[in-house]
């Protein structure tokens, strides 16, 4: 990573010299996508600020819904996922194709815990605090500021996945459809994965919740478990050695600008919570 | 070369009209046009010069043929730091002359100044698609249901002369905007925001104004009046409107004996107004305060019948005559606004009869003839008038539409038009 | 000095890819002719001609339906058409020259011209630069469906104030889609410009040709750049304000609903937080392409190149500051209103600057009056005229009787026509010998310009007098004893005038384009590097990436004949070395991502979700196969000027 690297011929991450400024494309892209990213979580967060400060009559007091306890909890995991992010560009720009691999996937698991945590706070105001999208002006920007924080959350995790995948492209694609195929399969038993992992993770949970125990929970998610481990199993044949592949430290950047994005995405979650979550404990002591 | 431009514009009457925002009637018009003058004679002057030095550069250094086009270059001069900013200062020092006035009309056009508070008159205007409602807070009338609530009137302001009159500006749908140019700019009246301006008519007068903010499918027809009295008048106007609605008294075995007049057919957006009202507005409008000479007690009463036959009473408010409805415009006097359909027709028998028998045709999409398809909520929906089929023409009543018969339409002009 | 190593990285892989082993899935398309290499072009010139041309049938459609408006209005109480038709006329005629016109007009130059200035061979990223022509297509075919359809255009002005586009006020009938329409249309539209902006500001900033630092740029191009900028940070504001009523309207939510106690104030603030930005995204392209005819026909440099580059900048900043003039009547208060009064006038100071430093470029100057520069001219004097009634209202208390009336149409039509159209259709003619290699007649060219002149000043000079008569904006109908008669009678005439001399400038165009006079490189003894190459431009444009020495490069280059040649022959022999031009692969992604963004947002009006969804996979399939495909390319070795020789693909 010395500036000399690039005359010995490796890649010097800092300094493109086929860009005028030896800043990347994509880097200077994605900085600038961010620039833009501002202005829409900034008009977002104006509108929920406004209405905030302006309640109309009957707006519940949001002190009554939030648990800062799990919401903090979360917060927390999206922060270690942006660690394990920086850890993922760190590797790839050394060359470590493997360690990439297992960075990413913690930063996914992480991702999709910090979406869960969303997925059950949005159930629980649902169903518990009564609190939805359409009978009061808090829940509607409520529900779209957290959720279009969600959803970048959302395509931050897509875009993990899909670059995990893609590091599995062999350098020889010249079966072209092969890899290709696989890599689909990959993406759906990846998909699967998330969809009937959670599932049964908070079945686990909601056995444990009610005193039933594992019994109990084997003998009525037997399906969902089994399931959840052939996938599991699936997911680890996919990741199996099939010869070189063409992802190395020349994607770094791809890596970067997608490790730039996720710590944004993160970064705006540290003003949302607060404005969110603590506005009542900041502005009304 | 500004000056011959102008020419068309002073004798043609250009800036002349009923809502001219030159011919100022009030302190706060006034004011904005004040402005108004400094901002234009600042930019007039600097386009003067800046114009000028463009002609003359255009013209002095032009090629004046093909040689001298392909002569050599002129010296690559790249510019002087020190006229640039001495123009920077220049502008600066103009905007300054602008801002100034500017700042100051900013404070006494938004509130009545401190020592004219006292004698301040209070009334709030409610915006309705399409049309004003005006309620003069101060003054109670009795309710058919008992209690008491604010005067209303509708789509004619009457506000006293000579005294700052406060506005206080509603709506109940969407945004519309409060404009009468020769007394005041307009101020919006926004949804869920309590908005308000003043305005002072020096003199008595009749002022035309207009909804300035797009309000729907008819807003070029939201229109309205007012009309500003000495004092004395304005107190027996507002006696006047404070007691129930006039009622033309009928002996049981009287008969019609009004020949009915036959209207006519009349085109979409046909004018309403006339020339002989225009040339004196105050003095017609104070001609409309007295009641009808030729009035026809058996066909008044013939009226009434149809007034609540015909369900007009569900949506109008005719105070003491079984009015209760207050969708539409308030009807108690109708018969003594210059208006109807909210500003847009003079207030004659062929105007009303054709409001009352063709509204649709009259003012596209109002909530007379029409009824929403989706209520905001609160907003109660009735069966409104029969649809014209918009292939045939033809009218095609469905169970519950209102229609109006060339007599009903005939005695309920002869009604309303006694209600003064 | 290992740049070919490093550059191939960048490029892609193609040496590990030999063209014939390629899967079909990924072989790229590679015609030069045909309908085929229009739907997968990412050649910025392609692209930009694209824009061009349908910028350019938008503007003819805006203006049929502003004839529509005038006619209407021609006489007091007309009926030529109702006032839902009036309503439907004048917020597509808005939101087609803002949105369909103008906008993309100067993309068209943006991507034709800008990649020219600065010495590169293609944008940063090519596909993508397709991809926000065909969403731009996307959004205008889903704003003007209501020609086709039932529920008819939407109706409810082009800054759309809440809450007329709520449910409640906004549908006539069940399954009424006008505002849908628009509030899709416009939120693809925003995309589209956002990632072509995006796109810019990285071609701009990264993709200069050795020796052309920022302070050398063109400044046409920094004013992209600037505009980019505008772009990216502005759309935002509208695309979550849309964002908001879409949600509204189709899922319940009350962001703008009264009854729930939703603020219709927060609709405005938020549209003109992007609004007025969105003014000056109109005009700064213009600005950028006077500043270049200026001088090109004075034949002298800019005058005071540093502070019109500056004030360019100034006016992009200030223009996030003042967005509640458009305000000034909702009651906001003294200090907010004094506060935007202020901010608002200090914007005629920047903007002063310019025309201060165009008159200066005349100064002393050797002025050829060809048809361009008489568009620039006409551009100064009535862009300043605009520019001054913006002043006037700008004065809140004088704007509480100009708000909503025609003073402001004539306000807007001033800085829109006559500065931003003139401008563009100033830079048409100017660029027109180099797209196409012809030119259009003086005579005709001088001929159209003095028609559309003097229409213009007929249709729109005499609308200040009516506005401050008090004759308020949107009005279907008047009566005629308001004392507005004469005035609109003359407005409608020209207006014709108007239509006339725009119908000559096209038919011009048109015939010139086939017909037309020949002209050699350079007709106009241009300054900057677009004149440089052969016309029409190659596909590679330079073939041999120039070096730059001085601000006007080529201007330099043509008074140092000797020492460019034997660098540009250095400078050959090495771009050889390195295996020739490296070009991009045209791709069919671009075009099909785009049309699930059409069909989705279509079925989404509808409210057939499960059409909605179906748009979008088509949409994840395309993003996902474009990413796979891999940026491509193949390499070119110009022979002699103008035809080259291509490698086979990789
Ligand atoms: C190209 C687009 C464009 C441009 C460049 C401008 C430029 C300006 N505009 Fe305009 N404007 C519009 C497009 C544009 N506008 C549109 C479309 C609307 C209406 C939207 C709608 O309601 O539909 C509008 C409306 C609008 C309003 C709201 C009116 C209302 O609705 O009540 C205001 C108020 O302040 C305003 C002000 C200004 C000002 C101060 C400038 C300034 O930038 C002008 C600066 C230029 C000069 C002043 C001339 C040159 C300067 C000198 C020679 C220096 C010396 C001069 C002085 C010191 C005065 N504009
Ligand atoms: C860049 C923007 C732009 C441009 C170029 C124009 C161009 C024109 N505009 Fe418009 N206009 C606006 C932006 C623009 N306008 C905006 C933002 C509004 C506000 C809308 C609102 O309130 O929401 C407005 C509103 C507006 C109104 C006010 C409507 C109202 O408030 O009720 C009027 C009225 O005269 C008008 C007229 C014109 C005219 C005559 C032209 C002329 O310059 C047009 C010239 C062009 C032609 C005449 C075309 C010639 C074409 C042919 C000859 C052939 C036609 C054939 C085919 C289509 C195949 N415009
Ligand atoms: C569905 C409700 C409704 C019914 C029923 C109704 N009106 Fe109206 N009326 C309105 C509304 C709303 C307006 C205001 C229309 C506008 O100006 O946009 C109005 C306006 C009027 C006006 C003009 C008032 C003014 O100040 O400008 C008159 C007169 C009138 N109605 C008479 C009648 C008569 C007579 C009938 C019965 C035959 C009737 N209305 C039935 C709702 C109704
Ligand atoms: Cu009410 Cu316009
Ligand atoms: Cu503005």
């Amino acid at each position: 990573m010395s500036s000399s690297a690039a005359a010995a011929g490796h890649i010097d991450h800092h300094h493109d010299a086929t860009t005028t400024t030896g800043i990347p494309h994509k880097k200077l892209f994605m900085w600038a996508f961010l620039a833009s990213d501002c202005m829409f979580f900034g008009s977002l967060i104006a509108t929920h600020l406004i209405y905030r400060l302006h309640p109309p009559v009957g707006t519940p007091d949001p002190r009554d819904l939030f648990s800062i306890e799990l919401t903090s909890g979360s917060t927390f995991v999206l922060l270690m996922s942006s660690l394990l992010m920086a850890l993922a560009v760190n590797s790839i720009q050394k060359g470590n194709v493997a360690t990439t691999r297992k960075m990413l996937l913690g930063t996914i698991v992480f991702g999709l815990i910090f979406l869960g945590g969303q997925v059950y706070e949005f159930n629980h105001f649902v169903k518990v605090g009564g609190l939805t999208l359409s009978n009061s002006v808090f829940g509607s920007t409520f529900y779209t500021l957290t959720g279009t924080h969600g959803t970048h959350v959302a395509i931050g995790i897509l875009w993990l996945v899909l670059m995990y995948i893609r590091s599995f492209k062999p350098v020889d694609d010249s079966a072209g459809q092969g890899w290709i195929l696989r890599g689909l399969f990959h993406f759906l038993t990846f998909t699967g994965l998330v969809v009937v992992g959670m599932y049964t993770l908070l079945a686990l949970i909601h056995a444990f919740e009610m005193g039933h125990g594992f019994g109990y929970y084997f003998s009525h998610h037997s399906l969902s478990f089994i399931g959840s481990l052939v996938l599991l199993g699936g997911l680890f044949w996919f990741a199996k050695p099939r010869g070189p592949v063409d992802f190395g430290e020349a994607n770094a950047i791809d890596v970067e600008s997608m490790g730039l994005y996720w710590h944004f995405v993160d970064i705006v979650w540290i003003v949302i919570f607060p404005v969110v979550y603590l506005l009542e404990y900041i502005v009304l002591p | 070369m500004l000056l011959v431009a102008l020419i068309p514009v002073v004798c043609g009457g250009w800036l002349s009209g009923p809502q001219s925002t030159f011919d100022t009637k009030g302190p706060v018009a006034e004011t904005q046009l004040d402005v108004f003058y400094v901002t234009l004679w600042v930019t007039v002057a600097i386009f003067a010069v800046v114009g000028s030095v463009l002609a003359y550069a255009t013209i002095k250094f032009k090629a004046r043929n093909e040689a001298d086009e392909h002569a050599e270059p002129p010296p690559q001069g790249h510019g002087n730091p020190l006229i640039e900013l001495s123009l920077i200062v220049v502008s600066i020092l103009a905007l300054v002359i602008i801002a100034v006035p500017t700042l100051k009309a900013i404070w006494y056009t938004y509130e009545v100044p401190e020592e004219l508070m006292e004698d301040t008159y209070e009334v709030t205007a409610i915006g309705h698609q399409w049309w004003f409602k005006f309620q003069y807070e101060d003054e109670m009338v009795p309710q058919p249901f008992g209690g008491e609530a604010p005067l209303v009137t509708a789509n004619e302001l009457v506000i006293p002369a000579g005294r700052p009159v406060k506005v206080n500006l509603r709506t109940v749908d969407v945004i519309h905007s409060f404009w009468v140019p020769k007394l005041a700019g307009k101020v919006d009246m926004m949804p869920n925001r309590g908005n308000h301006l003043w305005m002072l008519a020096d003199e008595p007068g009749y002022f035309w104004g207009q909804c300035a903010e797009y309000c729907g499918e008819s807003h070029a027809v939201m229109r309205f009046r007012v009309i500003a009295l000495a004092k004395d008048e304005f107190n027996a106007w507002l006696e006047n409107q404070k007691s129930p609605a006039r009622t033309v008294a009928a002996s049981a075995d009287a008969q019609i004996t009004t020949a009915f007049a036959d209207y006519g057919a009349f085109a979409v957006n046909q004018p309403g107004w006339t020339p002989e009202f225009d040339a004196d507005p105050l003095g017609s409008w104070n001609a409309l305060q007295a009641p009808n000479a030729d009035e026809d007690p058996a066909l008044i009463a013939a009226g009434r019948q149809a007034f609540i036959e015909n369900r007009c009473a569900g949506c109008h408010t005719v105070r003491g005559h079984d009015g209760i409805g207050n969708i539409g415009p308030d009807l108690t006097r109708i018969g003594s606004r210059s208006t109807i359909a909210a500003g847009l027709l003079e207030n004659t028998p062929k105007n009303l009869y054709r409001w009352i028998t063709e509204p649709d045709r009259v003012k596209p999409g109002n909530f007379m003839a029409h009824t929403r398809i989706v209520a905001p909520p609160g907003m109660i929906t009735m069966p409104g008038y029969t649809m014209r089929d918009p292939a045939t023409g033809d009218r095609n009543p469905t169970d519950g539409d209102i229609e109006i018969t060339p007599e009903e339409g005939h005695a309920l002009v002869a009604y309303l038009h006694s209600l003064k | 000095m290992d740049q070919s190593l490093t550059k191939n990285e960048f490029i892609g892989h193609e040496e590990h890819a030999p063209a014939a082993k390629r899967s079909w899935l990924f072989s790229r398309p590679d015609h030069k002719t045909g309908i085929v290499s229009w739907l997968t072009t990412v050649d910025h010139k392609r692209i930009g001609f694209l824009y061009g041309i349908s910028a350019l049938f938008f503007f003819l459609v805006g203006g049929a339906e502003a004839l529509m408006i005038r006619l209407q209005l021609a006489v007091p109480n007309n009926d030529f058409i109702s006032a839902q038709t009036y309503n439907e006329m004048f917020t597509m005629h808005a939101t087609t020259m803002i949105f369909l016109a103008v906008m993309p007009l100067s993309a068209a130059f943006f991507n034709y011209i800008m990649p020219l200035q600065i010495g590169a061979r293609d944008v940063a990223f090519p596909r993508l630069n397709g991809f926000a022509y065909w969403l731009f297509l996307a959004g205008a075919i889903v704003l003007n469906i209501g020609f086709f359809v039932k529920s008819g255009l939407p109706d409810m002005g082009w800054f759309g104030y809440a809450p007329l586009t709520s449910t409640a006020f906004s549908s006539e009938f069940a399954g009424d889609m006008s505002t849908d329409m628009w509030v899709m249309g416009l939120q693809i539209l925003g995309v589209s410009s956002v990632i072509g902006s995006l796109n810019f500001i990285v071609t701009i900033i990264n993709m200069r040709a050795p020796g052309l630092t920022m302070m050398r740029l063109p400044v046409f191009t920094w004013m992209t750049l600037f505009t980019a900028f505008l772009i990216i940070l502005s759309f935002p504001a509208i695309t979550i304000a849309l964002v908001e009523v879409m949600m509204d309207r189709n899922f319940g939510t009350l962001f703008f609903e009264v009854s729930g106690g939703g603020l219709p104030i927060l609709w405005q603030h938020l549209f003109w937080v992007f609004g007025h930005p969105e003014v000056y995204i109109l005009i700064l392209p213009a600005m950028g392409i006077i500043s270049e005819i200026l001088p090109c026909f004075s034949r002298k440099p800019l005058f005071g190149y540093p502070i019109v580059v500056f004030s360019g900048a100034v006016i992009g900043l200030l223009g996030f500051g003042v967005w509640s003039h458009h305000m000034f009547t909702t009651g906001m208060g003294t200090v907010a209103t004094a506060a935007f009064t202020v901010a608002t006038m200090a914007i005629a100071v920047p903007t002063g600057v310019k025309i201060f430093n165009w008159i200066g470029t005349l100064w002393n100057g050797h002025l050829s009056m060809r048809t361009p520069m008489m568009f620039a001219l006409g551009f100064v004097w009535m862009f300043m005229m605009g520019g001054f009634s913006g002043i006037m209202h700008a004065a809140a208390p004088a704007d509480a009787q100009q708000q909503d009336s025609y003073f402001v149409v004539a306000h807007f039509h001033y800085v829109l026509i006559g500065g931003s159209i003139f401008a563009l259709l100033a830079g048409i003619h100017y660029w027109f010998p180099l797209m196409f290699g012809r030119k259009v007649s003086e005579f005709w060219g001088k001929l159209s310009f003095w028609v559309i002149f003097a229409g213009f000043n007929i249709t729109f000079f005499p609308l200040h007098f009516v506005g401050l008569n008090g004759m308020p904006r949107r009005n279907f109908t008047y009566d005629g004893n308001m004392g507005w008669n004469s005035i609109n009678m003359i407005a409608t005439i020209g207006a014709f005038i108007l239509g006339i001399g725009i119908a000559v400038y096209f038919v011009v165009m048109i015939y010139t384009y086939f017909k037309g006079e020949k002209t050699k490189r350079d007709p106009w003894d241009g300054r900057t590097l677009e004149w440089s190459i052969p016309n029409p431009p190659p596909h590679h444009n330079f073939d041999v990436t120039p070096n730059v020495h001085a601000r006007d490069a080529y201007w330099y280059e043509k008074h140092h004949k000797a020492e460019i040649e034997a660098e540009k022959a250095k400078l050959a022999a090495e771009d050889e070395a390195h295996g020739g031009i490296h070009m991009p692969s045209n791709s069919w992604f671009p075009v099909i991502t785009a049309s699930g963004m059409l069909i989705g947002s279509i079925f989404f009006c509808n409210h057939n979700f499960l059409g909605a969804i179906g748009g979008l996979v088509i949409v994840f399939f395309g993003a996902w196969m474009w990413s796979v495909e891999g940026p491509g390319g193949y390499h070119l070795h110009p022979t002699k000027e103008g035809s080259d020789d291509a490698d086979a693909q990789h």
